[in-house]
């Protein structure tokens, strides 16, 4: 005798009943009746469901309190600036007192770099940018001194165009948890940002660079190019 | 990946990350997150996280409750990632078992905390134990599952899991024939038989 018909075995298991055949071949054959008892139980399971069962997303601050207790920065990066993003709203970045002046508080001087700085200014600290979630490009960033206040330079060769979006850079803490928006860069252009004055970079030592689109939304869109921490 | 982002040519802003995580499937996911790449850590907790959490959430009843279990799980998931072992299940089923353990630790935290209470109240001690974590998990699984269906095995399922029409009578309704809508149903199920088994208590 045949074995039952997969198909009927499902229809048996909500309930349907079995035709005389099928019947008569479950009490013979322990394979077909396994198989029966594996999708009942399925389909028991299943009826129990209800809405309150649907996954739903834990809070964003759950994946914070998991990098923090892990001491992780920064490279766990689709999730951990998702929930920068949605933290943002408290607008919790801290502006360093007016004494902490950018100069200040970097204080050294390096040199050496990818961008060479203007003669009149003096670099306070470098990055560099390594690429995001494999998108294969890389960048520097320097902060330099310049007729008394801090610019950030940003070069990220070979940057595509983006369709119905564009660049943006941003400074955050090490754990990305916070973050400033710096300002709009093009694909192909370094980009130059004055830096807001009391700014504490101690705090903000985290360039990004990110894709973000003409949405109106104004916080990280969690999706990142390239990043890298600035050093003094 | 992301050879379409290293020429020039244009890409859309909204596949650069999405499309990443989806691109990865859950084995190479995995098998990064056994090696150590915190990269993994963050995109496990972007997929499963929901599972374990609303496990949590159903067990407990508690969303503080919950949003502890779901620290602790991928914390101690990922301090213990040597202990993953792909060879012998899903890392969603590993984070799932994981899962499991917490909640039970957690009733039983509470049911010490019960007996102390009632040893110095002088009372019968409460009752604290939760739901079966284990059909909990199950039902989360099954859920999530049933999202991913799509149309119309989704609805051909849930015509027949919760309305209890029977094949012919979601055929007509449908207008589909009996044949299509039987091999669907056979189909939907074995894909959450199989959801149950990689991801969920063994059957």
């Amino acid at each position: 005798m045949s074995h039952c018909d997969d198909d009927e075995l499902s229809i048996i298991a909500l309930g349907e009943p079995a035709s005389s055949a099928d019947d008569a071949h479950l009490q013979e054959c322990s394979r077909c009746r396994s198989r029966l008892d594996q999708l009942t139980a399925v389909v028991g399971s299943a009826r129990s469901i209800t809405d309150d069962d649907r996954p739903i997303t834990p809070p964003a601050d759950v994946w914070a309190g998991i990098t923090a207790e892990l001491g992780l920065t920064g490279t766990g990066t689709v999730t951990s600036l998702d929930a920068a993003r949605r933290r943002r709203g408290g607008r919790t970045w801290a502006i360093a007192g007016a004494a902490a002046a950018v100069g200040l508080v970097l204080g050294g001087i390096v040199t050496a770099g990818v961008l060479k700085p203007p003669s009149s200014a003096q670099v306070l600290a470098q990055a560099s940018l390594a690429p995001i979630a494999d998108s294969g490009f890389a960048g520097t960033a320097v902060v330099e001194q310049r007729d008394g206040h801090a610019v950030l330079r940003v070069q990220v060769p070979d940057l595509p165009q983006v369709e119905d979006g564009y660049y943006e850079v941003w400074m955050a803490t090490p754990d990305t948890t916070t973050m400033v928006a710096i300002g709009t860069m093009n694909p192909g252009e370094d980009a130059t940002f004055d830096l807001p004055a009391g700014m504490d970079m101690t705090s903000f030592p985290v360039v990004d660079v990110s894709v973000e689109h003409f949405d109106g939304n104004t916080e990280h869109s969690a999706v990142s190019v390239v990043r890298g921490q600035l050093q003094a | 990946m992301h050879t379409e982002m290293s020429g020039p040519a244009p890409v859309a802003a909204t596949d650069l990350g999405e499309r990443r995580v989806r691109e990865d499937d859950d084995a190479v996911v995995a098998a990064r997150f056994r090696a150590g790449d915190d990269d993994a850590l963050a995109v496990a907790y972007q997929r499963w996280s929901s599972l374990v959490y609303t496990t949590a959430m159903r067990a407990t009843g508690n969303t503080a409750d919950a949003a502890d279990i779901t620290q602790a799980v991928f914390v101690s998931a990922w301090r213990g990632h040597h202990g993953f072992d792909p060879q012998k299940g899903s890392l969603p089923g590993w984070l799932m078992s994981i899962t499991r353990r917490r909640v039970a630790d957690h009733w039983e935290e509470r049911s010490r905390e019960g007996r102390r209470v009632s040893a110095v109240a002088a009372t019968e001690p409460d009752e604290a134990s939760g739901p079966s974590a284990d059909l909990v998990v199950d039902r989360v699984l099954l859920a999530d599952e049933l999202e991913r269906l799509g149309e119309p095995q989704r609805r051909i399922i849930e015509l027949a899991f919760f309305q209890d029409l029977t094949h012919q009578q979601i055929a007509s309704l449908l207008n589909l024939p009996l044949g299509t809508v039987k091999s669907h149903i056979r189909r939907s199920l074995d894909r959450l038989r199989m959801r149950l088994e990689v991801d969920g208590v063994a059957l």
